[in-house]
Order: structure tokens, then sequence, then C-alpha cells
């Protein structure tokens, strides 16, 4: 990816002071074994403390891996990162360099300014003391004076929405209500950096919503932040440009649609061996015919060319190959679409019966093509699931789970779906 | 028609906060190696870092201070009640002859009850690090704050916790109508020695007891062991035998009696021990504080996740 190799060449000379954050080459060993962990701890601070410990320790003793391996990346002042990579894939571990909470084996970390880490919300509160007091001592914690606190006290719980709670202690409060203060108390502190690791997928929607507008307000006053979060929707609206870890390495870092894309296609293609965007079913697949069986689905492009990736407000045609044996005057067929990640929902159902469309064939082969004329799915992995029924209501065939990814050329941040338009101005007389 | 302008702003948009006053950005590099390389920057680091921790110091001190009491029904009576019961315990052995201690200098029970505040003080000052890193392991992973705090907070707790028991002590002193010497006011000096060593070992242990729990419990057991060299429930011993000997050469003796003579008598026995073994502490502080500070980022990612 180019844009790696040009940041990388950026990285060796960071002049810009717009940088706030620079990694360069981070990297971080693990080991799983509890005993000999315990172990190398001990080793390393002895040779810490003798100052025998260099720059480069980048040999894995026994039992070790790397957790993190040659991250780079800057950030720069008001700028949103995305940070995504399955469960274990090292998220977690650069924050914390990043946060200096841990030191790194090999590479650096520059920081300028303020690093607010929001890596579990709440990390600071005890449980029996009450919400006034445990926000004192957090936001102490996170680095302010008594006075300031006093001064943004009001609109702590103001944004957390719990005046009614703030002095009963924090263990009678719930899960959510925890987050809203945890929250509150980080961003109120004025970082200059601030990690966000997962945290904003607790709370109800509207918080979130109120989260996200706050983050937004944030990045307007010149705080930069990283993202983490599993849900491609919230990266794709809140980041431009993202890194994508795999087992500790960055596989990609760029601008956040193509990244997206690259991850949502390795998170599915390693349980999956079914073809992308394409595929022929085998004959035999059902012990029993009701007289209509699908052989394939795909796709064709404008020209009618069978292509696998549809493209973002582009012509795209669905094709689904039947064998028919007999006639059948009413046929309906179902397409629904699901997001393969953030949770399977179903974002797009067509029939063609509620569009008032009936298919009729005979006995033999066709092909049902349901055309789009600008295709309004985002970037990112989708799974269909095609029924045919007679009349609408016995069952022919289906065939559920198959698997697509959509491209894109167009920059469609912040939006849930595309949505085909056309600009102008006209002269009033 | 209401023009745009007389509308109230929205609340989200008030941002009141204002930005913190613009102070020279710090710049904070982290490298793999040894902060032992670069000890001038380490030293600056340090000096920066305790004063930054003052005020979080004061809060989580405050903050374990009010939650140590308050989930109890006898709340702060539990800073007063061990010695009480310890010098009772003891009174009655030695007035029934079950214990043989020779004489001291003021009526025992008021002895006992005055050394055992200073020996729970002492072996506080151990415990208290060890136990807030401890506590303070879920925070430490997850969020960066001077590390000193911690250990700031756990000496404040102890010097909070002794003057709890001095009301004790200055009770037992009125009912026993002992006159105090003037010396008592040079007798905070010898109790801030009689603290620092014991933060001192703490503070060696702290990280090592985020690694190992045996660390924690083994001093727990030591402590227990140490209390009976210590002349706390008997005079110190003339004698030179071993045992008098292991007496001698416990470092908290010195410390120890000579608090207690301050407030007692007024006539420091053992003046050249006192200042050896406060020279030893002066020198293990600030050993104990760097191995502390360079030890926790290891003892960190180890128990974080
Ligand atoms: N303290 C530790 N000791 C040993 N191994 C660790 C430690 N912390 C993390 N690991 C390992 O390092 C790897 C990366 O963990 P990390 O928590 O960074 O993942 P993540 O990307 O945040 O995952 P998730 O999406 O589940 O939050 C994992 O394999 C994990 O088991
Ligand atoms: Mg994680």
């Amino acid at each position: 990816m180019t844009l790696v190799a040009e940041n990388t060449q950026a990285m060796t000379a960071p002049k810009d002071s717009d940088v706030v954050l620079s990694v360069q080459g981070a990297s971080k060993k693990f080991c799983r074994d509890f005993k000999s962990a315990l172990f190398y701890g001990m080793q390393d601070i002895s040779s810490e403390v003798l100052g025998l410990r260099g720059d480069k320790n980048d040999k894995l003793r026994k039992k070790e891996f790397w957790a993190l391996q040659s991250v780079s990346f800057e950030l720069r002042r008001g700028e949103a990162l995305g940070l995504v990579g399955k469960n274990g894939s090292g998220k977690s571990t650069l924050l914390r360099v990043i946060a200096g909470l841990i030191k790194p084996d090999v590479g650096s970390v520059m920081v300028k300014g303020r690093v607010a880490p929001l890596i579990a919300l709440g990390a600071g509160f005890n449980p029996v003391l009450t919400g006034r007091e445990n926000i004192y001592a957090n936001m102490s914690i996170l680095g302010l004076t008594k006075e300031e606190i006093d001064d943004r006290f009001d609109d702590v719980v103001a944004f957390a929405e719990i005046p009614d709670a703030i002095d009963s202690p924090v263990r009678s409060y719930s899960s959510g209500m925890q987050a809203r203060l945890g929250f509150a108390c980080a961003i109120h502190t004025d970082p200059d950096v601030l990690l966000i690791d997962e945290v904003l997928a607790v709370g109800d929607s509207r918080f979130r919503g109120k989260c996200f507008q706050k983050l937004h307000q944030l990045r307007e006053s010149k705080t930069a932040f990283i993202l983490v979060s599993h849900s491609s929707h919230t990266i794709l609206t809140v980041c431009d440009s993202s890194v994508y870890l795999l087992k500790g390495i960055s596989k990609g870092y760029g601008r956040t649609p193509e990244i997206i894309n690259q991850y949502e296609k390795d998170l599915f293609t390693e349980d999956t061996n079914i073809s992308n965007g394409f595929i022929e079913l085998d004959p035999n697949r059902k012990s029993t015919s009701n007289g209509l069986d699908i052989e394939s689905i795909f796709f064709r492009d404008h020209q009618g060319k069978i292509v696998n990736t549809p493209k973002t407000g582009k012509e795209i045609t669905l094709c689904i190959k039947c064998k028919s044996e007999r006639t059948f005057p009413k046929l309906g067929v179902t397409v629904v679409v699901k997001k393969l990640a953030d949770g399977g929902e179903t974002i797009l159902s067509m029939n063609c019966m509620q569009d008032g469309k009936l298919l009729s064939i005979n006995s033999g082969r066709y092909e049902f093509q349901t055309r789009i004329e600008k295709l309004g799915l985002l970037v990112g992995t989708y799974l269909m699931d095609i029924y045919i029924k007679d009349d609408g209501l016995y069952y022919l065939d289906s065939f559920e789970t198959f698997r697509f990814t959509v491209e894109s050329d167009i920059f469609s941040n912040e939006s849930l779906y595309f949505q085909p338009r056309d600009w102008a101005v006209e002269p009033i007389e | 028609m209401v023009s745009p302008s007389s509308q109230s702003p929205e609340p989200q948009n008030r941002l009141r906060v204002p930005k913190r006053p613009s102070q020279p950005v710090a710049i904070q590099i982290y490298r793999p190696a040894s902060e032992m390389r670069r000890p001038m920057q380490l030293f600056r680091r340090m000096g920066a870092d305790l004063l930054a921790s003052r005020e979080l110091a004061w809060q989580l001190m405050k903050r374990d201070i009010s939650a140590q009491y308050r989930e109890s029904f006898l709340g702060v009576a539990w800073a007063v009640i061990p010695p009480i019961v310890a010098s009772a315990g003891f009174a009655f052995a030695a007035s029934a002859k079950v214990i043989n201690v020779g004489t001291t200098d003021i009526p025992y029970p008021a002895y006992v009850l005055m050394s055992t505040a200073l020996w729970q003080t002492f072996s506080e000052a151990v415990m208290l690090p060890m136990q807030k890193v401890g506590a303070a392991r879920m925070m430490l992973a997850k969020i960066q704050f001077p590390r000193e705090a911690l250990i700031l907070a756990a000496a404040g707790q102890v010097l909070f916790n002794f003057a709890i028991k001095l009301l004790l002590v200055a009770g037992m002193f009125l009912w026993f109508r002992l006159a105090v010497p003037p010396s008592i006011v040079l007798a905070p000096v010898a109790l801030l020695h009689l603290v620092l060593l014991g933060t001192v070992l703490g503070m060696f242990l702290a990280p090592l007891s985020a690694l190992y729990q045996d660390f924690q419990k083994g001093m727990q057991l030591l402590l227990g062991t140490w209390l009976f060299l210590t002349p706390v429930v008997y005079p110190p011993p003339s004698g030179e035998g071993l045992f008098g000997l292991l007496v001698r050469f416990n470092p908290v003796t010195p410390l120890l009696v000579t608090t207690r003579e301050l407030i007692t008598t007024g006539t420091i026995s053992d003046p050249q021990g006192f200042w050896l073994v406060s020279a030893i502490v002066f020198t293990g502080l600030p050993v104990a504080w760097v191995v502390y500070r360079l030890a926790m980022p290891y003892a960190i990612e180890r128990f974080s996740s």
C-alpha cells in the first residue's frame, strides 16, 4: 500500500509541528505462561534498575510472542484515527504503550501534550464513595487541580446526566451510569490526545450519540483521538484514517474506507471457503427438489460482464441462474442483505411481489436478474439470503449467506448508505 | 418574527470549560532503554512527578481514609482497638506473671499501649504501599498518573491513623497522671524517621508484590515475628545473648525506642543507633524511590491486559 510507504518516510523526520503523536516501529512482547511471565518481569526489572536494558530488545525469550510488531503512524492535531483488528490483535496493547503505561521493547513513541486514556471507563472509581467524591478523585488522577475540577464539576454532572445519583455510592450505579460518569470525567480534562478503547459500546444509543457529538466538538477544538471499535460503521463515521492490526502487525494504514474493506475481507475469509461475490451450487446439495433449483448466483456490471465486487453508486445486476422442471406462472424472489460485521443486522430487503412484479417461467434454465441502477450499499462485506417461492407461498429453493464485498470510489464517511443524487443551481427570474 | 440572533445558544455549544492556560507543551518520549541511562532526565522527572502528585495524593488519601472508615460500624474506632486489646492482653499476662517483663520507665499498660501504637504505625508504613499498589492495579493498568501519589497517600494515611492513636495515648497519660517532658516536641522528627523506614521497605516491595502475591503475605508473616524482636512489650534488654544481639541489630529498635523515650522520659539511651539507622533510611529512600518508579511499568505489563 502506497500510503504506508509515504507515511513511514514522513515518520523519519517529524518536522511537522502539528504532529501530536508519533509512533515509530513500536514493538511489544508478551508471555502467555504465567510463571515465566513473572520471572521475566523480575528479570526486566533488574536490568532496568541496573541500566542494562538497551533500545533494542528484539530477541524473544522462551514462550514469548510479539503482541505488537513494528507499528508506525502519526497523528496530527484534530485528527481522528481508527484502530481496527480482531480480538487479541494488539489494539489495547498499542494504546497502553502510547499512554506510557507500559514500555515498548523496540521503537519509540513521542507524545506532545496531555494524553487521556479511556481504556476502561471508571477505572479509578471507588465503589464505596459517592459520585461526587469519585469525580474529584478520578479527575485529579487525570491531572487536574482542585480548582479546575470545581470549575468543571457542573458540566461533568450535566453531561453524565446523573444529577439525582451524584451523592449516592458509585456501587449503586448501573454499569451504564458508571460509563457515563467515566466518559464525562475524561472528556472534560481537555486532553491533547484522547485514546478511546471500545468504551462507547456501553451506554444507550442516545448517550452514544451525545458522545460522538462531543467528540466532534473536541476535534474542532484540535483534540486528536484514536478510536478502537469493532463497529465498522462507527469507525467509518468518525475517522478519516485508520490502522489495521493483525496479530500485532500493522497490515494497513490509510484512508478509512479502504482499511475497513481490507479488514472485513480478512475477517471473514478464514471461516468460509465459498468464493467471494460468485457461487456455483452443487446440483446434489438437496435430497429432494421442489421443481426449481438455484444453480449459481453472481453479479453483472452495466456491460453485462460478470464481476465479483459491486461498486457503490454504480449500476449492478444480481443474477440468479435456475433450472426449472415445470411451469411457474407466479414466482416470487426475495433478497435480503445483511451487514457481515456490526451484528449482522438486515439493511436491505427486496421482494419482487411487493414491487408488483411476478415472474413467470416454463421448464428450462433461466437467469433471474435484479437490476439496480445505482447501488446504495457502502464499502464493506455483506451476506445475502435468497428465497424463491411459488405464488409467494410455496417454498421452492433458497440460498443463505451468499457473501460479497462492495467497493467504492466515493467518499462516504458519516453516511449509512449511498444516496444517488444530482446537484444543480438554477437562476430565478 | 424572532430573529435568529436572539436565540439562546444550544447548551451543547456552550463550551464553558476554558481551555487550560497554554503551558509549554510537554513532549514525552517513551523509549525501550533503561531510564538509568539518562539519569539527569530521570531525576528531573522524579522531581516533577513528586510535585505533580501532591494534589492527587491528597485526593487519594481523602478517598481512602473515608472509604476505610465509612463501611464499618465502629469506624474510626478500628484505629485504636488493636493497641487497646494488645495492651490489655499483655498487661493482664504480666500482672498474672504469665510473662515476665523487666521494669519499664512508665506503668506497664501505658508502656505497651504507647509502644504498640508506634509499632503498628511502622508496620502500616511497610504494608500500606503494597496494599495501595495492589488496590490500584486496575487504575495503574489504565491511567497514567504519577506513581509517587500512591506512596504519598499511603504515608499520609499512616500518619492520620497515628494521629488517632495519639488521642488514646494522651488519654492514657492523663489516666496515669504522667508528666510529659519538653523533649516531646522532637518526637515527631523521630516518628517521621520510623515511618520513613517502613515506607522505604514498602516501596521496595510494592512493585514486586504486584507481581508475586508472596511478598505481601511473607511480609505480613515476617512482621509478626519482627514484633517480638523489637522492644514493644518489653523494655530494651541489656543482655548480650543471641536475643539481645538480634534486638540490638534490629533497625526498628533505635527509632522506636527513641521516639518513645522522647515522649516519656526525655533521655535518649542510644543516640548513635538512632542516627545510624536514620542515615540508612535517608540513603535508602532515593534508592527505593528509583526502584519503585522503574519497576512499575514492568509490574503493570504483567498484570494488565
Ligand atoms: N499482560 C499480558 N500478558 C500476556 N499477554 C498479554 C497481556 N496483555 C495482552 N496480552 C496478549 O497480547 C495480545 C494482544 O492483546 P490486546 O489486549 O492488545 O488485544 P486487543 O486487540 O485489544 O483485543 P480486543 O479486541 O479483544 O480488545 C493478546 O494475544 C493477549 O493475549
Ligand atoms: Mg482491547
